[in-house]
């Protein structure tokens, strides 16, 4: 609650602000994305991606400007052998592919950490080296994507059920570093990578510490292997570069500094998560033959973007540091799941004629909103537990919003005019989201 | 890179060492080379024009190198002789002082080993002659290289060159022929292009990882111009102008964020290369093919039996050799050229003797574009046929290139002449695998293996209780 608490992770309010706008917007162009089996398959398709980011937050922690851009070579090299072993009938049980994987993926980074510390060349000359070498040294193992997975990690990508055993993996992970997170190791690593000189002087022994986050960070690769083997259920070793610039991609839109010492694993998580539901939201919008072309091009615009507005956390974080992030994401989550109830229990009234309707309707409504047709039949009954979920949520905001309110009234000297609009429109936005519902429900009052 | 000397005596243009029995001796090497270079090229059944145009350059070059070697090692034992009066500190023993060379030749020995117990073709005398010749090169290397203050990697890498040169021309068959030599020139010319402005921008502390992408979408957006009715000429020049545009949009956008030039470049590069997809494809039933034809001259200027002035060889490795003079000689003697080592060795001072870091850094960007543009326009004379993807392998070659040369990544060392040996090392090192037979993916492999122990020779930063 104090100053300093909400100011240092300022850099969180853009990515939430995004995630809200992407989860909103793929819920209204996708109803089917708020499913178990949308949930499932997005955790799963994403998984990849998000070990990859937290890897590259790791080291870019750890500071130098260490941007290893071999992390998704590293990860196709892991996903090869994997599968490579596994048809030679070598490795096949999940302890000694998960050894193998975690293993692969900590040597290469400790072989990277002792060539930076003892060769002392610069970080990104060792990801370039890496690069080339994993890309070449892919394709030697595996000529084209192919192969099997082995086959316990078959039902692992199907993406039916939320609960899969990808999602326990990113919890572990995350969990583990959230943990980490409190160690005395860890803010040694802050400060090596904020002032790595500062560090040395302090004491901090620093070789260590620089070990210790590259080890870290061959972990999150390895784990993130095994997920995109299982999410692909066969070889690949073509993919790296994507994979590599996705991640880069995610770690600047999450808020992680690339100079160090600024970075957590919110926002990688964040980062990551937002660029998935890019491409999602992306593909809702059928753009035909030119489809790629214009995901690469919103990658590339939102890469550009999201650094330029890295220039104005300072900025921001001055104006509007009596707005705690996790206030943000609060309020913004409630709104993102009213918006997912509304999709998800409309979608279950809407009639077939309907759909057709919508696909043949004006340019608007087809590329906007999949709005609903209203059909005669057509009404919205909130069950009990929906209700009771959607009050309690409201009662919460408004009590966050309140308590929050207070304690910027109370502290701060002046009042922003931020603040007013802020408020106003995400009260505006609550009423809308109510409204509406309300007022089918009054039209439609003694629908069944 | 604090621990380069920067009162360094360089020798001019014209290097003349002060022994006259150097002179005589440097006359002789060169003249039994050209004369080698002439039998062989005769031998080969080459036109007379051609060889004689072959000697004369091959003399002139070197005589000219040897001289310079000779200049810096007269100045360089000129100072150690004045050096060595002072007390020296206790030396090291033999371990610590040559570690680096030990490990680098234990490596070398390892890689070796490994090739040849997995590739059966590998094992032959002469992979062994050419390994031993290597090992003896990299000790050569190691142990006269101190003698050099400056141009230290430039000597290693011409080193490098050299051998694997020796090394090919014994293993391959044909391997100094003049169509794979004019091959080699031709790859070189276009990643030697390429390089420009990775290695201006190099040298001021950033990057440029936006050339790959400006390459393809010049590659498929001429070729969409010119399919479009527009002047072949006209289109080439606004392509160029098109790109020097991205390398501003590119320089004013990362001034402010100069640490994280590689990544916001990335971003640009993707959206130029969408953008220029999603253009050609509007209309067109083939998303993302263009289909047209090449005009002759941009065919005859890039395709690999072009001829220039009436001989066989493609005009853009006459191109890239005089752009390769007028940017060693304007960075060496020109203002602008003194103020980007400036500006790349020291930021602050620079500003304080007045010198614009804004215009300076936009500059090296917009340069970077337009280069990025012509060497897109070029391989479309090359291939005939436009592909985004043409760009792609110089993702990281340009930065391999240059890295490999010696042009340090935080700038302010370096320069365009040590690019070019860097480049000459890739496509000469490329040309020997292919010959040898190693597929791309083993290229790729030996480059980024390659890498590392090149810079680890000149490019190590001082520990870090030197920098407190």
């Amino acid at each position: 609650m104090s100053e300093r608490s909400s100011s240092t992770s300022t850099y969180l309010l853009v990515p939430i602000l995004l995630i809200a706008l992407l989860l909103g917007t793929a819920a209204i162009r996708n109803p089917s994305f708020v499913s178990l089996s949308g949930f499932g398959s997005a955790i799963i398709v994403a998984a990849p991606l998000v070990f990859a980011t937290y890897a590259l937050m790791s080291l870019a922690v750890a500071g130098r400007g260490t941007v290893d851009l071999a992390v998704g070579p590293l990860m196709a090299f892991i996903n090869v052998s994997i599968v490579k072993l596994n048809m030679l009938g070598v490795v096949t049980g999940p302890f000694g592919v998960f050894f193998v994987a975690l293993g692969l993926g900590v040597i290469y980074q400790l072989l990277f950490a002792l060539i930076v510390i003892w060769v002392r060349v610069q970080p990104i000359i060792v990801a370039l080296s890496g690069f080339l070498a994993l890309s070449g040294i892919n394709l030697v193992i595996l000529q084209r994507p192919g192969g099997m997975a082995p086959e316990w990690m078959g039902s692992w990508g199907l993406g039916t059920t939320i609960f899969s055993p990808i999602l326990l993996i990113v919890l572990i992970a995350t969990a583990g570093w959230l943990l980490f997170t409190l160690t005395p190791f860890y803010a040694n690593l802050r400060m090596m990578g904020y002032d790595e000189r500062a560090a040395w002087t302090s004491g901090v022994r620093i070789n260590i510490v620089r070990v210790g986050a590259h080890v870290i960070a061959g972990l999150f690769v390895g784990l993130g292997a095994i997920c995109y083997t299982a999410l692909i259920a066969s070889g690949d070793p073509t993919q790296g570069t994507t994979m590599t610039l996705t991640a880069v991609t995610a770690l600047v839109l999450g808020g992680v500094s690339l100079s160090g010492g600024r970075g957590g694993v919110t926002g990688a998580l964040l980062g990551a998560l937002n660029l998935y539901l890019i491409g999602f939201v992306l593909a809702t919008f059928n753009f035909g033959a030119i489809q790629a072309f214009v995901t690469q091009m919103s990658y590339g615009i939102i890469l550009v973007l999201s650094l330029l507005l890295t220039l104005l956390v300072p900025i921001i974080g001055r104006h509007i540091s009596f707005i705690s992030p996790w206030g943000a994401f609060l309020v913004l989550g409630a709104l993102v799941i009213g918006i997912m109830l509304q999709v998800a229990t409309s979608g279950a009234y809407l009639p077939a004629e309907g759909v057709m309707g919508a696909a043949q309707g004006p340019l608007l409504t087809r590329y906007l909103l999949d709005t609903p047709a209203g059909g005669a039949d057509f009404g919205l009954v909130l069950s009990p537990i929906q209700k009771i979920t959607f009050l309690a949520a409201l009662a919460l905001v408004v009590l966050v919003f309140t308590a929050r309110l207070i304690n910027a009234e109370s502290r701060a000297r002046r009042m922003g005019l931020f603040l007013y609009v802020f408020v106003a429109v995400l009260i505006l936005a609550l009423f809308a989201v109510v409204a509406g519902q309300g007022h089918v429900s009054l039209i439609e009052g003694a629908a069944p | 890179m604090s621990d380069m000397p920067n009162s360094d005596p360089r020798p001019g243009l014209l290097p003349i060492p002060r022994s006259t029995a150097m002179v005589w001796v440097n006359l002789a090497i060169t003249v039994i080379i050209a004369a080698i270079g002439f039998g062989v090229g005769f031998g080969q059944g080459m036109k007379a024009q051609e060889v004689i145009l072959a000697t004369v350059v091959s003399l002139a070059v070197t005589l000219w190198m040897l001289n310079y070697v000779v200049v810096i090692f007269e100045t360089r034992t000129a100072a150690k002789v004045a050096a060595r009066s002072e007390p020296k500190a206790a030396t090291p023993n033999l371990w610590q002082r040559n570690r680096a060379l030990i490990i680098a030749m234990g490596l070398l020995l390892l890689a070796y080993l490994i090739v040849t117990a997995s590739v059966p073709d590998f094992r032959s005398v002469m992979n062994l002659i050419a390994f031993l010749v290597l090992e003896l090169i990299l000790l050569f290397a190691f142990k006269v290289s101190g003698y050099f203050a400056s141009g230290r990697s430039a000597f290693i890498g011409l080193i490098v060159l050299g051998a694997l040169i020796i090394i090919s021309s014994f293993t391959i068959d044909g391997f100094l022929s003049g169509p794979n030599v004019k091959a080699i020139l031709l790859f070189a010319a276009f990643l030697g292009i390429a390089c420009v402005g990775q290695t201006l921008v190099a040298m001021m502390g950033g990057l440029d990882l936006s050339i790959p992408f400006v390459i393809g979408a010049a590659n498929i957006g001429l070729l969409f111009l010119i399919s479009l009715g527009v002047p072949s000429f006209v289109a080439a020049l606004f392509i160029l102008v098109l790109g020097g545009l991205i390398g501003l949009v590119n320089g004013l956008l990362t001034f402010k964020l100069q640490g994280q030039a590689l990544i916001l470049t990335l971003g640009m590069g993707f959206a130029v290369a969408g953008l220029t997809q999603i253009l050609t494809s509007i209309g067109s039933a083939f998303g993302g093919n263009v289909f047209g034809s090449v005009p002759p001259w941009l065919q005859n200027l890039a395709a690999m039996n072009g001829t220039t002035f009436g001989l066989s060889f493609p005009p853009t490795i006459l191109i890239w050799i005089g752009l390769a003079i007028i940017v060693i000689i304007a960075l060496r003697w020109s203002a602008y050229g003194r103020y980007v080592y400036a500006l790349g060795g020291n930021r602050r001072s620079a500003k304080l003797i007045g010198v614009s870091e804004l215009k300076y850094w936009v500059l090296a960007y917009t340069i970077s574009g337009v280069f990025s543009a012509l060497t897109g326009s070029l391989l479309l004379g090359w291939s005939g046929g436009g592909f985004i993807g043409v760009g792609d392998p110089y993702l990281f070659t340009t930065l391999a290139a240059v890295v490999i040369g010696g042009t340090s990544l935080m700038g302010g060392y370096g320069g365009y002449g040590f690019t070019v040996i860097g480049v000459l090392v890739l496509q000469v090192l490329s040309s020997f695998l292919i010959g040898i037979g190693l597929k791309y993916e083993w290229q790729q492999f030996i480059f980024g293996l390659l890498i590392l122990p090149m810079v680890a020779l000149y490019g190590r930063a001082p520990h870090i209780r030197a920098q407190v």
